[in-house]
């Protein structure tokens, strides 16, 4: 850098502005003798101008690094606490699953959980959506590094959907998908912790009808807490990629 | 009265497929396709039924959102 001021400065003084320049004394007198000195001692100057410049920018580039880093774990934990004010899923259920054994939140804990509410008399999205989650989680049981995936259905129509009405259901799905019922305010428990919607329809003349309600799969993360959600125009590759980054990076906030 | 299983969805879905394509290609005219009709009604439940019909309704009705584009309906004429 005080090479070329000096080249500005010596053209500056070689100019018009001579008699400015005479009033800056400084400068000019320390180019010429850096100019008037010997070649080598120039070279001397260079050499440590470069080194003070090459430190200077690695420790510039060292010190954004650092603070790109804090912030990236800063926005994680941020995220993170978000999540847990929202505190989906902070509650405990307790049901039944499609063998009749009873299962409660507790026993979900230290595994990564992908969770459908619905129900078996369900036209269409459902059997779509456990089909894509099914999928998902057979694509995650491929990598020998990933943890297995616990898929989970829990219905929205336990008056209808018992506990044989799931045993039949869940065999057209993926071989480890538990189903889960109980009674109606069971259900219902379940369902306020994910805020999950559900409104069963009017009933028609064979007394069947139609649950309107909401059509999401959720993460949930091995200490219980909800990650993540799917809506239906995520594909399973969508979703795949998701959890796979999840768990990586879950096991990077622990250490 | 249990719910359908895989198989009975499957054909359920198919049949409802087929009785669609034949309303596509009859320009939706019900009377040209009373024996797609059929078939649908006898192999999905009745409340599945509605709820096709409905969303063969919303598919068409969504389809002309995307090709026509949205027209609001007119509001009270203004005194000018």
């Amino acid at each position: 850098m005080l090479g070329l001021r000096c080249i500005v400065g010596d053209v500056v003084c070689g100019g018009l502005l001579r008699r400015t320049c005479l009033r800056l004394p400084p400068l000019p007198q320390r180019c010429f003798l850096s100019e008037g000195g010997s070649g080598s001692s120039a070279r001397l100057k260079l050499r440590t101008r470069l080194l003070v410049s090459l430190l200077f920018g690695g420790s510039l580039l060292a010190g954004w690094r650092f603070v790109y880093l804090e912030k990236q774990q800063r926005q994680r934990q941020i995220r993170l606490d978000q999540l847990r004010k929202v505190s989906l899923g902070q509650g405990t259920f307790s049901l039944l699953d499609q063998t009749g054994r009873r299962r409660t939140k507790r026993d979900f804990l230290g595994r990564w959980v992908l969770l459908y509410f619905g129900f078996t008399h369900c036209p269409d999205i459902c059997p779509e959506e456990l089909d894509k989650l099914s999928s998902a989680v057979t694509a995650l049981d491929q990598d020998p590094l990933l943890p297995p995936v616990q898929p989970l259905f829990i219905t929205v129509d336990p008056q209808r959907d018992d506990v044989p009405a799931l045993a039949r259901y869940v065999q057209d799905f993926h071989p480890r998908l538990l189903a889960l019922t109980g009674t109606p305010e069971e259900v219902q428990h379940a369902g306020r912790d994910y805020r999950v919607y559900a409104s069963a329809g009017p009933k028609d003349d064979d007394g069947d009808y139609i649950v309107d309600h909401t059509v999401l799969i959720y993460l949930v993360s091995p200490d219980g807490l909800f990650l993540d959600y799917y809506n239906r125009s995520k594909s399973e590759e969508k979703i795949v990629e998701s959890v796979k980054n999840h768990i990586r990076n879950h096991k990077g906030l622990d250490q | 009265m249990s719910a359908p299983n895989s198989s009975e969805r499957k054909a359920c879905w198919d049949s409802r497929d087929l009785l669609w394509k034949c309303l596509d290609d009859n320009g939706d005219r019900a009377e040209s396709c009373l024996k797609f009709q059929g078939e649908f009604e006898s192999n999905c439940p009745a409340q599945w039924v509605k709820y096709f019909s409905k969303r063969r309704d919303y598919l068409q009705y969504k389809a002309k959102m995307e090709t026509e584009g949205f027209k609001p309906a007119e509001g009270p004429k203004q005194p000018s």
